[in-house]
């Protein structure tokens, strides 16, 4: 419930951002008939499934949060932009798109589509344009669009079809570097600096604000019970961060342990939560975030930093001055040269490993849920056959995942407190490679 | 590949969002509950400790316990046999007292007898004498009325001397 309350909160903390544009002028939006041809177009092309397409879209960022068994309504999110004159500007992630009804011609049926629309705000009596385009360099990030003269629109059109041609593409999946296609028209485009509140971004601080609230919880049990130990809930929490603080931080660092032992924990928690969270399906989760590299190069990067600044004179001397035979070193430094590229290696890997685990365990889910459409081209029985078997595995693999959220958030906290340990020697003969 | 190139406004409200929750967890999250974990640690130590030693302690009133008591048991074992034993050294010496007394009154006795004896010897003798001396006068008084019979005798005794 609390949890419930906490989601609201935030969102509503969010909505001014939603209102604050309010003179919008027609000028450049589309037309009703272009939108349409828009939402037919997807649904010629949903018709061939495209399972590389679906893949990415659900391991990748979107500006708003789907809800689940629909893939058209979202949760809108603020996208927080600065055009190309060094405005920012701020709206809702709705304005985006919009939600068209067409009338399938073979069954009757009314479908749904969502199709990206063009956000025209007027400023200062100028008119900013942003669009999310399908087919462009900056594929389903927000650009800003600069309309073209009829002369360059032609100039554009003859370069499309340069581009296609060497390149042998169909004409209407051709890119064209710098441009895009928005209806009937072609726009310059520019893909602004974007501090957006993206679903991931969201999801970020949901896993940030409930590793506070566990991690208080823990703490106001303490200061209420003093000596008690915590039961249930709150004992499993207690028992990982002594699992944690005692099995990995003290044991590394020693008598160093309380003074990283914050970082540490943060990172391990905060990775956790994010992992779990990833596994849950509908709105609170299904944010790929450890999948990110985004986000785990901020942390390894984090670990690079702490693990150079906080390095001792020995840890340095290590680097460019090693107990090796001195052709080693002198008038080449090779070994300085591999220490030096070993400070990079180091934190490169932590974050490539715990990004390709996380990404590689969505994306396996993913594919598995997949067969069943794939199969379903087959008739019946196969794709019955199908359904059953890869249920099955996405429920296995969906447990493993589990697992692993857990072993790869270890897996950084250990490494980090290695390498962390490693910078922290002060001497002698006690070497530790990695 | 979008996934693999690091979105800016991701890796801004990442780093953001992680500063934050570090600075928030680092001032008032973690240490405490370290502090509190390893306190307990301690105070459970402790506890233990102190348990264990107690019970060592009382393991060892309990044996000293039994070592008094056995001991309070030796001494009054001890003791009653020293009454007994003291017991019969009175009744003993007692015994030799008495025997001492009695032969102390028998030997007077003894001697008393002796002595009354004596004197009663003594005294029949004296009597005896005196009897037969009386008895001697009469027999001689008797037989020496006549002067021949008298002469006789002076006849024999100087015999008798001369003899010698």
């Amino acid at each position: 419930m609390k949890r419930l309350l906490l989601i609201v909160s935030l969102i509503l903390v969010t909505l001014p951002a939603f209102r604050s544009v309010a003179d919008t002028a027609e000028t450049h939006q589309l037309t009703q008939h272009e939108k349409i041809e828009a939402a037919e177009e997807e649904q010629a092309e949903s018709k061939n499934l495209d399972v590389k397409e679906i893949i990415f879209h659900h391991l990748g960022d979107g500006y708003g949060w789907e809800v689940p068994f629909s893939h058209v309504y979202r949760i809108p999110l603020p996208v927080i932009v600065r055009a190309e004159d060094g405005k920012w500007f701020c709206f809702s992630s709705d304005k985006l798109t919009e939600v068209i009804v067409t009338e399938n011609e073979e069954t009757g049926k009314k479908e749904e589509h969502l199709v990206p629309v063009i956000h025209s705000v007027v400023r200062d009596g100028k008119e900013y344009l942003f669009y999310i385009p399908h087919l462009s360099e900056n594929k389903n990030k927000v650009v800003e669009l600069f309309p073209l003269t009829d002369a360059q629109q032609a100039e554009v059109n003859a370069m499309l079809i340069a581009e296609a041609k060497s390149k042998g593409t169909d004409l209407h999946h051709t890119v064209l570097a710098g441009y895009t296609k928005a209806g009937d028209h072609y726009y310059r485009e520019y893909r602004p600096l974007d501090i957006s509140i993206t679903k991931n971004v969201l999801a970020l601080f949901i896993a940030a604000v409930l590793v506070t609230v566990m991690v208080m919880c823990v703490v106001r049990f303490y200061t209420r019970k003093g000596m008690k130990a915590p039961r249930k809930g709150m004992g499993f929490f207690e028992m990982l961060i002594d699992f944690i603080y005692t099995g990995v931080i003290k044991a590394n660092l020693g008598k160093n342990a309380p003074k990283y032992a914050p970082y540490l924990l943060t990172c391990f928690f905060f990775i956790l939560t994010m992992n779990l969270l990833g596994l849950i399906v509908i709105f609170p989760g299904g944010a790929n975030l450890t999948g990110n590299i985004a986000i785990t190069l901020v942390l390894a990067v984090l670990t690079f930093i702490i693990t150079n600044v906080k390095g001792t004179k020995h840890y340095w001397k290590e680097i460019f001055w090693p107990d090796v035979p001195m052709f080693l070193k002198f008038p080449l430094p090779i070994m300085q040269m591999i220490e030096i590229f070993g400070m990079f290696t180091k934190p490169a890997a932590l974050c490539v490993r715990l990004f390709a685990n996380m990404m590689g365990g969505h994306m396996i889910v993913i594919t598995l849920t997949l067969l069943i459409f794939i199969f379903a081209a087959f008739g019946a029985a196969a794709s019955g056959g199908a359904t059953a078997i890869s249920i099955f595995f996405s429920c296995f693999m969906l447990l493993l995942d589990v697992l692993v959220s857990f072993i790869q958030a270890y897996v950084f906290t250990l490494l980090s407190t290695m390498f962390i340990a490693m910078s922290q020697e002060s001497g002698h003969h006690d070497e530790v490679e990695a | 590949m979008e996934l693999f190139t690091p979105d800016f406004g991701l890796v801004f409200w990442m780093f953001i969002a992680f500063i934050i929750l570090f600075v928030i967890l680092w001032k008032w999250g973690w240490p405490v509950i370290i502090k509190n974990m390893e306190e307990r640690a301690d105070t459970i130590d402790k506890g233990v400790e102190y348990a264990r030693e107690a019970k060592h302690q009382l393991d060892n009133a309990r044996e000293e316990a039994r070592k008094y008591m056995e001991e309070a048991s030796a001494k009054q074992a001890e003791m009653l046999r020293d009454a007994a034993k003291m017991k019969s050294q009175i009744i003993e010496e007692a015994k030799q007292q008495a025997t001492v007394e009695a032969q102390k009154v028998m030997d007077a006795a003894k001697v008393s007898i002796e002595q009354s004896r004596k004197e009663a010897e003594l005294q029949f003798r004296n009597e005896v004498s005196k009897f037969s001396i009386e008895i001697a006068e009469k027999m001689v008084r008797k037989q020496l009325d006549n002067d021949a019979s008298q002469k006789a005798l002076v006849d024999k005794m100087l015999d008798e001397i001369e003899k010698n």
